[in-house]
């Protein structure tokens, strides 16, 4: 236990740095100046996290109002909670990610549970803007990095974790959508992370 | 049953369970160590996925979030600062709370399965016991042959499950929902025929499951769950975000 940790690039600010600006902030020393209440940190952390946020559960929900509002939900929960993240247990983007995601799912399950909502079909739908400005190099690299490494997986891997984290289905929706056996899929979500985490160095460090 | 129940660890990590599921393999987690360490590392790899999901939220956004945090209280750190949940000395009704223990079958199948609560254990002996023996109870009841489930979404997401048998005269609700609006708490309600509805529990702050025996539940036409402020209510403020009908 002592031994863990996750092994982790510093996370940087991705707001267009300006010569002479302060250090880039790191995602876990903001928040845990949020946990201490420190609002100025968390405007940070919102420039810093909101577009992934934002962009992950507009991307799940594929409706920018719903997005709008579950993503509000979430960063406020990222403050009310702030206090309870522990960084044994990985870092604060993942945190965040984590809670944003599972925010998505839910509310995306209780709406195909309560009016079975048909899925706009169509790229476009699923498409997330992306604005140029807020581009930045070590963004643009990360995003490179899970695409490659996506690239990286058997097909079935690939469509069994994107399937179910992009578009939040459970794994016996998958399993049907794949026309593949339940134990399958488990297995197949298990080890295309396993490669993706190998791929992407989000292992333990020694 | 360890290795059966951890090749759902990819499923977990990617929000693909459900919430019996979600509970169970919590409960695993907290037995072994190192698919604890497996889990956080697929999780870590998992939010990764993210990066690639880039999009300028509106500007609006922004300002209505920090207005928000303006007026939001933080929770304090897990742990002890959670309050402690009291028991109650009443024979009709239990409250299984922190011992982390609870329930359940899917029934009919005569496999198990736990719903673990994620209040953070205190050290609550009494509490702990208290739970044993509503653990047994509640086992009883789900394990009954004539039982029945009902169970409806929350209106903000997860669900009300509710299992009645009349040989015991009572039933087991279980709530596993999503976090309840900022500054406000889950309270349940159990609603009879001809009567005005009466509270069954008020949840605490943060909390988002709980488990209850009702004593005298097959009697009741429905199970309702409503947000309350942090104290509870007298009466349930509408409208209920479930409504689980029993009959």
């Amino acid at each position: 236990m002592a031994e863990r940790g996750i092994n982790r690039r510093p996370e940087h600010l991705a707001a267009v740095p300006d010569s002479g600006a302060p250090p880039p902030a790191d995602a876990g020393d903001l928040l845990r100046a949020v946990a201490r209440g420190d609002e100025k940190a968390f405007g940070k952390l919102y420039d810093l996290v909101a577009p992934r946020v934002y962009g992950l559960i507009r991307r799940v929900l594929r409706d920018p109002a719903q997005a709008e509002e579950v993503a509000q939900e979430v960063l406020v929960e990222v403050w009310r909670s702030a206090a309870r993240f522990d960084p044994e247990r990985g870092s604060a983007t993942s945190w965040v990610f984590t809670i944003a995601h599972r925010r998505a799912v839910d509310r995306v399950r209780s709406e195909q549970a309560a009016t079975e909502r048909t899925i706009r079909a169509g790229a476009a739908s699923v498409d997330t803007p992306y604005d140029a400005v807020a581009d930045e190099v070590s963004g643009r690299l990360e995003r490179q990095q899970v695409r490659r490494c996506l690239d990286d997986l058997t097909e079935l891997q690939r469509e069994a974790v994107t399937l179910a984290y992009y578009q939040g289905h459970s794994y016996p929706r998958v399993a049907e959508l794949l026309g593949t056996p339940l134990p399958t899929v488990k297995t197949r979500m298990r080890d295309g992370l396993i490669r993706l985490r190998d791929c992407m160095g989000t292992g333990v460090s020694a | 049953m360890t290795t059966e129940i951890h090749t759902l660890v990819g499923a977990y990590v990617l929000d693909a369970v459900d919430d019996l599921e979600r509970a169970s393999f919590e409960r695993h987690l907290r037995e072994c160590d190192s698919c604890r360490a497996e889990a956080d590392e697929l999780r870590e790899t998992t939010a990764r996925l993210a990066h690639d999901t880039w999009s300028v939220p509106p500007p609006s956004m922004r300002e209505n979030v920090m207005a928000a945090i303006a007026e939001t209280r933080q929770l304090p750190p897990a742990g002890p600062a959670a309050p402690a949940p009291t028991v109650r000395g009443s024979s009709r009704r239990w409250r299984v709370i922190a011992a982390a223990a609870a329930v359940v079958a899917a029934v009919g199948t005569g496999s198990a399965v736990w719903v673990v609560q994620d209040q953070r254990v205190q050290d609550q002996r009494a509490i702990a016991e208290a739970a044993r023996a509503e653990e047994a109870r509640v086992r009883a009841i789900l394990a009954a042959p004539d039982v029945v489930l009902n169970e409806q979404n929350v209106m903000n997401g997860g669900r009300v499950t509710v299992a009645t048998s009349r040989l015991h005269n009572a039933g087991v609700v279980m709530l596993a929902a999503s976090a309840a609006p900022a500054g406000r708490v889950y309270q349940l309600w159990t609603i009879r025929p001809g009567g005005a509805p009466v509270s069954a529990s008020v949840l605490h702050e943060g909390q988002e499951a709980d488990v209850l025996v009702l004593d005298g539940l097959p009697g009741a036409t429905d199970v309702g769950l409503t947000i309350e402020p942090p104290a509870g209510s007298r009466t349930p403020t509408l409208p209920m975000v479930a409504d689980v009908k029993l009959v």
